[in-house]
């Protein structure tokens, strides 16, 4: 288990397909994800729920293959399956029973001796904030406890890495703020991996260091999350007062500008880094118009950002980016 | 200054801590959800509501062979209830049990959505039968066999030898031996199969208890059409598990008039195909993947 050796990479799938019936779900996906907290972005039917039930083994390939931790997902599943947790989107707990109960019943399911079992799951209930009402028929909780008992479930038997199927779905804003807290101090604390499947790129952002975009059952986007490369990123510029004389004059030295985001105001843009003496040329457009520049520094790429250039930028992107949530 | 009492208290550091200790196989899987469904099924650990029924079909069990076993204490010369009446008188309990117990082991788990979860687990599909497979038949068990075993001791225990005759009665002990535990896992396994296509408890419950009276009905209708066919009507009464049961226990305890005519090998056989059918057909449905 964790006195294994570490590999490289946390998911490695080779041309992986799934059919169901005439509708392809996953076309040739081809990822090399490292050991990092993932977060699996697509709109809704874009395979990302296929892609997790082929990595636990819970569904066959119609071809390729698929490894998580090393383990070949279809041949090796029982002991990757030792190896990992899963929070499924699905309300999945058993009403007339207690949570204390079934997150035991769920260590003792992993291979966990009964007595460790339930210690252990009066611990993990503890970490997730149920310490009072873990003798609680789950029937009596609120949608966050559930899903809290899911999380604690998911990673009762100390998995490496933890897939996490929306877990934020049907919570309040106060819900969904601890929920990404709890995400969060699993992977950065307690060392475990997290596979985080969501719609809502805000979900993604504040957990992932790493992710991979889905749509259309093929992988449009695989990367890290916070990439900020400052010598070769475009620019964000902030100026003082009307911007128009100094886009014109930036326009008159062939330099590429875009808005700065739907959030930004209109004085705030983005010039594309084309090549070398852009830094230059704002400077003298500044100077020449006598704009005052009050901000240039490399621009931070958001998630936002990757996910109109990998999704959204075709026919029908407008209906993609409504599918993706941004809260 | 003293030092402060030790029962001051001590501090605990409740930290997440990863587990380092033994992981167990496949058997420990099974065994623990056997156990988990036994426990959901005879209601611990829940509403008292859960415990009645259980504890009802239990005591209307127990109460035929306490009498039994009282009325030979008292009046040894009187014979109240002897095996194949016992098996007689309780297979429609086990029945009613079983369509209690079966859809609490298999719709439940499918209403509270729990397959995901277990086969995200080590366990494997098969192992997931086999331990619903294992949970049942033992529940079963402690209605069909448990109480039979009881009576035989019994009986030994207030003859006027009891070890010799204990030793004598050795034959009957295999007998309600093999009669509690084909009853157990025949009818257990036509209650699992039912049980695994709906996740509806109350429908699971309804289907099981109508199958068992339409069979019934539809094997003597079958069989009456059949009588001048004796052949053929004999093996028409084998589609009713209560027919068959009889003709089990009928045959074990050498009582042609309960067999019906229908030979013990036949009964043994059309038992143990129902519940291989009934083991593969789930095994097949649980298999589809997606």
């Amino acid at each position: 288990m964790r006195g294994e050796p570490a590999v490289a990479l946390s998911i490695e799938t080779a041309g992986l397909l799934k059919r169901y019936g005439g509708v392809v779900a996953l076309d040739h996906v081809d990822l090399a994800v490292p050991r990092a907290a993932v977060g699996l972005l697509g709109p809704n039917g874009a395979g990302k729920s296929t892609l997790l039930k082929i990595l636990l083994g819970l569904s066959r390939p119609n071809g390729g293959s698929a490894r998580v931790l090393g383990h070949d997902a279809v041949a090796d599943g029982r002991e990757l399956r030792m190896r990992v947790g899963y929070m499924p989107e699905t309300d999945t707990l058993p009403d007339n029973a207690t949570a204390a109960d079934f997150v035991g019943h769920m260590a003792e399911m992993s291979g966990v001796p009964r007595g460790a079992a339930r210690q252990r799951a009066a611990d993990l209930l503890y970490q997730v904030g149920l310490d009072e009402e873990r003798y609680r028929l789950v029937k009596g909780f609120s949608t966050g406890m559930k899903q809290r008992v899911k999380l604690a479930q998911a990673i009762v038997h100390d998995p490496e890495l933890v897939f996490l199927d929306e877990p934020t779905n049907g919570l309040d804003p106060l819900g969904r703020e601890e929920m990404l807290d709890l995400i969060g101090r699993i992977n950065r604390e307690l060392g475990i991996l997290v596979v985080l499947s969501s719609h809502i790129l805000d979900d993604v952002e504040r957990v992932c260091d790493y992710v991979v975009v889905l749509d259309g059952g093929q992988v449009v986007a695989s990367q890290p999350l916070h990439v900020s490369d400052d010598d070769t990123a475009d620019l964000h510029v902030r100026v003082d007062g009307d911007p128009s004389p100094f886009l014109k004059c930036l326009g008159e030295q062939g330099l590429v500008t875009r808005p700065a985001g739907i959030e930004y105001t209109s004085d705030e843009f983005i010039v594309a880094r084309d090549g070398d003496g852009v830094l230059d040329a704002i400077r003298d457009a500044a100077a020449v118009t006598g704009t005052p520049l009050r901000l240039l520094r490399p621009a931070k790429r958001s998630l936002e950002d990757l996910y109109v250039d990998s999704v959204g930028t075709g026919t029908d992107g407008g209906r993609d980016r409504k599918r993706v949530s941004k809260r | 200054m003293s030092a402060a009492p030790a029962e001051y208290g001590e501090i605990f550091d409740r930290g997440y801590r990863h587990y380092d200790g033994p992981r167990l196989g496949q058997a420990q899987a099974i065994w623990a959800l056997a156990r988990y469904s036994m426990a959901r099924s005879l209601g611990m650990r829940r509403p008292w509501t859960a415990k009645i029924i259980p504890l009802l079909l239990y005591g209307a069990v127990a109460i035929p062979v306490l009498i039994a076993i009282g009325i030979r204490a008292f009046f040894p010369a009187f014979q109240f209830l002897d095996y194949p009446e016992f098996f007689g008188a309780i297979f429609l309990l086990v029945g009613i049990f079983v369509a209690l117990i079966a859809p609490e082991m298999m719709s439940s788990d499918r209403h509270d959505g729990l397959l995901p979860l277990y086969f995200s687990r080590p366990i494997g599909r098969g192992s997931y039968l086999l331990a619903k497979l294992l949970a049942t038949g033992l529940l079963t068990l402690s209605m069909s066999l448990v109480p039979a075993v009881v009576l035989w001791l019994g009986n030994g225990l207030l003859a006027s030898e009891p070890l010799p005759a204990l030793r004598t009665s050795l034959g009957d002990l295999g007998r309600i031996t093999v009669a509690g535990t084909m009853i157990a896992f025949y009818l257990g396994a036509i209650g699992l199969l039912i049980s695994s296509f709906t996740s509806r408890k109350s429908v699971a419950v309804g289907v099981i208890i109508l199958g068992f009276v339409l069979s019934e009905s539809l094997s003597l209708a079958i069989s009456e059409a059949l009588r001048d066919q004796p052949d053929l009507a004999r093996w028409a009464l084998v589609m009713s598990p209560s027919r068959t049961i009889v003709a089990l226990v009928g045959g074990l305890f050498g009582e042609p008039e309960l067999s019906g005519d229908v030979p013990l090998n036949a009964a043994l056989g059309v038992m143990a195909a129902v519940i291989a059918i009934c083991c593969a057909v789930m095994f097949a449905w649980y298999q589809r993947r997606d």
